[in-house]
C-alpha cells in the first residue's frame, strides 16, 4: 500500500521438506501505530519479524520499510529500528550503563554519562544501575533490552514477544513503558502471544494461525466482528438448564469449565434476556456478565484457546 | 575502528568478570610455572632416592657406596641388614633398591689376589618402567667403573670432561616457559572462542548483533586484538613471576612478543571455526578440550618431542601449537631468530586458513 511505513506483500518463508512457517502474508503498518501480530508459538510471528530485521531471506516476496528493501538494503535503514529480540538477555557481566555504552558504540553513537542516565531513567532502571545484568530480574532485562533498542532513537521499535515469561506487575510495566514509547511518535511492532497484551496496547492487530494472517483490524473491530459483545454466564445450571434454557428459544453454549454463555448481541436485549431466564427455574450457583475479548474471538476464528507456550484445543 | 574499539571494551569487560577467563589467563600460567618451577627447581640436581642394604659392612662395601655417592645422582638410605629386602620393599612401597651382598669384601679380596672368579654382583630392586630406574643404574654403574679402577690402578684413558651446557645456566623451567605460554594462548583463545562462539548463538547474541553496524569482520578483528593484549600481558606476567621465583634465564624477546599475536590470530580463528558447527557452550567445552588436549600433550609444551615414539612426532609436526611452542623456544631460549620466524610463518599461514574459512562459514543470521 503506498504511503505505509511497513509494506509487506505476499511474503513466503518455507523449510524444506514442508514447513511453511509464513505462507503468503501481506499487510502494511502505518506510522505512529502500535501493530500487534498474535498468534500461538509456531504461528510465524518471528520469522516474519526477524524477516523485517533483516535476520532472516524470505523464499518468496516483498517487505520494505521505509520503501526499502529489507532483504537487500537493510544497512540503509539500520539506523531508523530499534529491535528487542525475542527471548532478549543481556551480558551478563555488564551493567546496564556499560552495556549501554557498548551499544552506542556498536551504532558508531558517542552518549554522555547524563545521556546513558536519561535512557535508564526512561526505562524506569536507574536504581540498578550499579548491578551486573545477570542479577536484573526478567522484567529489568527486558526493559534493559529496550533501552538498547532505542539508543538510536529508532522511527520503528520491533518488540517481539517482550513480556513472555514475566510477572503481571512486570508485564504492566512494560506496557507503560511501550505506551510512552508510542507517545513520542515511534512506531511499534509487536508481536505478542498475549491477547489482553495486544488488546491492551494495538492500534491494528493481525491475528497469524499456520503462516497466515486469519484477521486483521484495530482490536475493538475484531471483538465487533467476531465476538458477542456482551455474554451472561451462568454457573452451576448443568445440561438440564442449558436444554431448558434452549427451549424458552435463548440462544445459549457450553464453556470447556461447564457455565453457561448466553450471547447479548445488542445491549438492548438484556433486558429481556434477564426477564427470560428469570421466568427459568434454575439451580445457578453464580450469574454475571462478561465483555468478550480478543481470546473469544481466536476462539472464534480456529476454535483453539491461547495459552502460554502452547495452542490447546 | 570506533565500533572495533567499542567491541574490544565491551566484550573486554565481560570476559574479565567473568572468573573463569581471568583464571585462565593470568593465575592458570602462574600456577603451572610455581607447580613445575616447585617441582623441578627446588630439588636442585634431581637426584634419585636409593634406599641401599650392605649385608657385607667391609671398608670394601663402604668404599663403593662413598663413590656411589660421589655420582651425585642418588640420595641413599640405609635397609636394616637384618631385613628381608623383598618385604622391606613391599611394605615400605619403594620403587627402587640396592643390595650389597654378604660376600662383597672377601670376594674383592679374592680377586685382588689370585682368586678371581668373576665380578661381584650388586643387586638392583626396582620397576623398570620408571625413569628414576634408569637413573639408579646410570649410577650403580659410574660407581661400578670408578671402584674398578682405583682398585685395579687402571689410567683411564677415557673419560667425559666436565658438562657444558649449550646455554649455561638455564634450567628445564627456561625450556618449560614458552610451553606454558602456548598453552595459555591455546586455551584462551581456542577454548574461550568455541564456547563464546556457542553461546552467542544459543543466546542470541549474534543475532543481537547482527541489529547493530558491527559487522562480522569487525568482531573478528576485535577478538583477535583482545586476546592479542591480554594473553602479552599474561605472557609478561608469568615471565615475571618465573623469573622471580626461579631466576630463569630465558628472555622476552620482539620476536616472543610477535608470536603472541600470531598464536592468538591462529586459536582464534579455529574456536570460531569449530563455534560454526557448534550448536550449545556445552559442547564447545567437550570439542575444544577433544581437540586442544591431545594438542597440548603431543606439542611438545610440557616435554620434548624427542621423548615420544617416532609415530607421535610425525603426529605433532601436523599440530599448530607444535610450531608455537618452537617458535617461542626458538627465540626466548636458543636465540635462533631463523628458526623462530619459519616457526611464525607457518603459525600466520594456518591462522589465516582457519581465519578465512570461520569468516565464510560463520553466519549471524538464520538462514
Amino acid at each position: 500500500m503506498h504511503g505505509a511505513l511497513i509494506d509487506v506483500e505476499n511474503l513466503f518463508k518455507h523449510y524444506p521438506p514442508d514447513v511453511k512457517a509464513v505462507d503468503g502474508i501481506s499487510f502494511e503498518i502505518k506510522s505512529g501505530q502500535i501493530f500487534s501480530m498474535l498468534g500461538p508459538n509456531g504461528a510465524g510471528k518471528t520469522t516474519t519479524v526477524e524477516i523485517l530485521e533483516g535476520l532472516r531471506n524470505p523464499t518468496s516476496g516483498t517487505a520494505t520499510i521505509f520503501g526499502i528493501d529489507v532483504t537487500r538494503d537493510y544497512s540503509e535503514i539500520r539506523d531508523k529500528v530499534g529491535i528487542l529480540p525475542q527471548n532478549f538477555e543481556p551480558f551478563d557481566e555488564l551493567k546496564p550503563p556499560e552495556a549501554v555504552e557498548y551499544w552506542a558504540g556498536l551504532y558508531d553513537k558517542k552518549m554522555s554519562r547524563k545521556d546513558i542516565g536519561r535512557l535508564l531513567e526512561k526505562v524506569n532502571l536507574t536504581e540498578r544501575k550499579n548491578s551486573v545484568s545477570k542479577k536484573l530480574s526478567g522484567g529489568e532485562k527486558r526493559k534493559l533490552g529496550i533501552a538498547l533498542s532505542l539508543i538510536n532513537e529508532p522511527e520503528v521499535l520491533f518488540l517481539d514477544e517482550p513480556t513472555t515469561g514475566l510477572d503481571p506487575k512486570a508485564r504492566r510495566d512494560l506496557w507503560a513503558l511501550i505506551q510512552d514509547i508510542r507517545k513520542k511518535g515511534t512506531t511499534v511492532f509487536l508481536t505478542t502471544h498475549y491477547l489482553d497484551e495486544a488488546e491492551k496496547l494495538a492500534d491494528d492487530v493481525a491475528i497469524m494461525h499456520k503462516g497466515k494472517i486469519i484477521a486483521r483490524d484495530s482490536p475493538e473491530e475484531l471483538i465487533r466482528k467476531h465476538a458477542k459483545l456482551t455474554v451472561i454466564v451462568l454457573v452451576g445450571v448443568g445440561p438440564d438448564g442449558l436444554k431448558e434454557i434452549k427451549r424458552r428459544g435463548i440462544e445459549a453454549t457450553t464453556e470447556a469449565d461447564g457455565d453457561i454463555l448466553v450471547p447479548v448481541n445488542d445491549p438492548s436485549d438484556m433486558r429481556t434476556i434477564f426477564q427470560k431466564l428469570s421466568g427459568i427455574e434454575l439451580k445457578v450457583k453464580d450469574m454475571y456478565t462478561r465483555r468478550q475479548t480478543l481470546e473469544d474471538v481466536f476462539l472464534d476464528l480456529v476454535g483453539a484457546k491461547m495459552e502460554e507456550g502452547d495452542l490447546k484445543p | 575502528m570506533s565500533r572495533i574499539l567499542a567491541d574490544i571494551k565491551g566484550f573486554g569487560r565481560q570476559y574479565l568478570r567473568s572468573k573463569v577467563g581471568a583464571f585462565f589467563t593470568f593465575a592458570f600460567p602462574i600456577l603451572l610455572i610455581l607447580l613445575f618451577g616447585a617441582i623441578y627447581s627446588a630439588s636442585g640436581t634431581q637426584k634419585v632416592s636409593l634406599p641401599v642394604q650392605n649385608l657385607d659392612g667391609s671398608s670394601f662395601s663402604i668404599a663403593y657406596l662413598n663413590e656411589l655417592n660421589n655420582t651425585t645422582l642418588v640420595t641413599m638410605k640405609m635397609i636394616p641388614a637384618d631385613a628381608n629386602i623383598t618385604n622391606y620393599i613391599n611394605d615400605n612401597s619403594l620403587s627402587l633398591a640396592l643390595q650389597i651382598p654378604a660376600n662383597f669384601g672377601s670376594k674383592i679380596a679374592d680377586g685382588l689376589g689370585s682368586n678371581y672368579s668373576g665380578p661381584v654382583l650388586v643387586t638392583i630392586y626396582g620397576d623398570q618402567s620408571q625413569s628414576t630406574f634408569g637413573t639408579a643404574v646410570a649410577a650403580v654403574e659410574a660407581a661400578s667403573v670408578s671402584f674398578n679402577y682405583n682398585l685395579s690402578r687402571t689410567l683411564p684413558l677415557v673419560a667425559p670432561g666436565p658438562p657444558q651446557g649449550l646455554k649455561e645456566g638455564y634450567k628445564f623451567l627456561d625450556y618449560f616457559l614458552p610451553g606454558v605460554v602456548g598453552i595459555t594462548v591455546m586455551t584462551n583463545s581456542l577454548f574461550s572462542m568455541s564456547t563464546i562462539c556457542a553461546e552467542y548463538r544459543q543466546r542470541g547474541f549474534f543475532k543481537l548483533l547482527a541489529t547493530t553496524k558491527l559487522r562480522k569482520y569487525e568482531w573478528l578483528i576485535s577478538k583477535f586484538v583482545f586476546f592479542s593484549i591480554i594473553l602479552i600481558l599474561s605472557l609478561l606476567t608469568t615471565f615475571a613471576v618465573a623469573s622471580a621465583a626461579f631466576g630463569t634465564h630465558s628472555t622476552i624477546t620482539l620476536l616472543a612478543l610477535a608470536m603472541i599475536p600470531a598464536g592468538a590470530f591462529l586459536f582464534v580463528s579455529l574456536g570460531m571455526l569449530l563455534g560454526v558447527a557448534i550448536k550449545d557452550p556445552e559442547s564447545g567445552a567437550a570439542v575444544a578440550n577433544a581437540i586442544g588436549f591431545p594438542m597440548m600433550f603431543l606439542s611438545g609444551s610440557f616435554f620434548p618431542l624427542d621423548m615420544m615414539p617416532h609415530f607421535l612426532q610425525v603426529v605433532a609436526t601436523a599440530l599448530p601449537l607444535t610450531y608455537f611452542n618452537n617458535g617461542l623456544r626458538d627465540t626466548m631460549v636458543y636465540g635462533n631468530t631463523g628458526g623462530a620466524l619459519v616457526n611464525l610463518a607457518v603459525v600466520l599461514v594456518v591462522g589465516l586458513i582457519f581465519f578465512v574459512l570461520s569468516s565464510r562459514l560463520m553466519s549471524w543470521k538464520e538462514r
